[in-house]
């Protein structure tokens, strides 16, 4: 057997501008002639999904002692813009989603309040106390979570945010419908400042379905409402987001609805001179996506974009099978270049997440695997 | 513009150290760094054409030839190769501490590994750009 060439495992090369190398795994060791030319399994670092979500205890209360939705009657859930839905109080429970995500590798968990209650756009007062208990409850998750924060968007408040990120919340979560127009971004813009302060980074996520879905299949806002949201707020972001904020980080849930893919059309249609130049602070996380839709968007934005995200309780973490550099990109190296290895550290320690800290840290990095 | 990646240079026998510069809907850039252990293996650019500029230092392109020996030509710094989607090729550095500018369009997404077996036969594999290609063993002749 006389193999030529064999693919090495490595994470892709840094953007310009980011750090180089320090996140990269080391390269496969020799193999021996006659081996296969896959690579050979590895102990995989600790991946890193900054897509869940999850209610704690004192998010149950504060949304079982609403009148109205969103709100909880037992463990059923009542939205607007969806139907009546039963909860598994199961899938809210930390240890049991600890020990799902160990068996899936994923090390650390960013967890999210999950922006389709709507709880961001109530009026400040109805919004208070639910937005208080997250805030509570959030950063008792245990080891191996960390929260993104959220906040009232109709009365936008930048040093609570700030108190937050200082915390241990590791940035903010906005509902996608909420960042669509000049108006939405300009409300949005003191906390999106503090974001760009705190070096910090943004995480748009569909919000609430609108009510005419109430009568669709259960599945019509994740198949069609969430994925226009996203798609809307990509192409909003570059209208007004990014020219306002020009050194925000910010992660897509969902791939963007896809909206990268459109970048043909983006040439024909949209703005003179457009290029489709990648912008190496905007990052795609892939929940409910797979092979066909992340390979799509990776030959738009490059591998360097693109970190996991699973979204769960709702679905499980993909498995994109694009290789193992690629998969090391997406589970490990990107989250962190989006995050920052030193805000994860800082956060990990104002959380109960701080023995994770040492294993998820640049050169003392552990094997899960 | 060398200001534009001459703070991003690192040499490593073990692995490339590769940068990318740009990447938009047409075309990618990257800058690469070689020294005489770096060796891509034999491989293509699936659909991507390509151009190469060495800045510093040599680089060796080999093209495999059936039956003979690779066709090989060494690119010195200030000179430059090109070609297209039909090539396959490989590179090592030549010289230490050598640097070179590439250019993919469309962007790089796949590239095609080669490996021959005991019967001699060629085999292709692909892979995500994000590998980083190397050869397992000794150049062969093919």
């Amino acid at each position: 057997m006389n193999r030529l060439t064999t693919p090495s495992a490595r994470t892709p090369p840094p953007s310009a501008g980011t750090p180089p190398a320090s996140a990269r795994t080391p390269p496969a060791s020799p193999q021996t002639p006659g081996a296969s030319l896959k690579a050979p399994p590895r102990a995989q670092p600790a991946a890193i999904d900054v897509h869940q979500h999850i209610w704690p205890p004192q998010l149950v209360q504060a949304l079982r002692e609403r009148r109205e939705p969103p709100r909880l009657r037992g463990w059923t859930l009542e939205l607007a813009g969806e139907p009546a839905q039963s909860i598994d109080p199961a899938l809210h429970d930390p240890e049991q989603r600890a020990a799902q995500n160990a068996a899936d590798g994923i090390g650390l968990a960013l967890v999210s309040l999950s922006s389709p209650l709507g709880i961001e756009l109530l009026e400040p007062g109805a919004a208070a106390e639910p937005l208080a208990a997250w805030r509570e409850g959030a950063l008792r998750l245990g080891e191996g979570f960390l929260p993104w924060a959220s906040a009232s968007l109709r009365a936008p408040d930048p040093d609570a945010l700030e108190r937050d990120l200082a915390g241990g919340f590791v940035g903010l979560q906005l509902p996608a419908c909420a960042l669509l127009t000049t108006g939405d971004w300009r409300q949005a813009s003191p906390l999106l400042e503090a974001l760009e302060r705190s070096g910090r980074p943004l995480f748009i996520h569909p919000g609430p379905a609108p009510a005419s879905c109430a009568s669709q299949p259960a599945w019509w806002p994740a198949l069609v409402d969430y994925v226009a949201q996203m798609h809307a707020a990509y192409f909003a972001w570059r209208a007004h987001g990014r020219p306002a904020h020009p050194r925000l980080r910010v992660l897509f849930a969902l791939l963007a609805g896809l909206a990268p893919l459109h970048g043909e059309r983006v040439a024909a249609r949209g703005p003179a001179g457009e290029r489709g130049v990648v912008d190496p602070a905007v990052f795609l996380e892939c929940s409910s996506y797979g092979t066909r839709a992340i390979d799509a968007t990776v030959r738009v934005l490059g591998i360097d974009q693109i970190v996991l995200g699973s979204d769960r309780p709702y679905a499980a973490a993909p498995e994109p099978r694009l290789g193992e550099a690629a998969h090391a990109a997406i589970r490990h190296a990107n989250p962190i270049r989006l995050l920052g290895s030193e805000v994860i550290e800082r956060c990990m320690t104002k959380t109960a997440s701080a023995k994770a800290a040492n294993a998820l840290s640049g050169a003392t990095f552990q094997s899960v695997t | 513009m060398p200001e534009l990646w001459q703070d991003q240079l690192a040499f490593s026998d073990s692995e490339r150290h590769f940068v990318s510069l740009r990447r938009d809907d047409h075309i990618d850039v990257w800058l690469i760094c070689w020294t005489p252990a770096n060796d891509t293996g034999w491989h293509d650019h699936d659909v991507s054409c390509g151009a190469v500029a060495v800045v510093e230092g040599r680089l060796r392109e080999s093209a495999p030839r059936i039956g003979g020996q690779p066709a090989e030509r060494v690119v010195g710094a200030g000179q430059s190769i090109h070609f297209g989607a039909d090539h396959i090729h490989r590179l090592c550095g030549d010289a230490p501490r050598s640097v070179s500018i590439h250019a993919y369009s469309p962007p790089l997404w796949r590239m095609g590994q080669y490996s021959i077996d005991e019967h001699g036969v060629m085999h292709r594999i692909s892979v995500s750009y994000a590998e980083e290609l190397r050869p397992l063993e000794a150049p062969v002749a093919a």
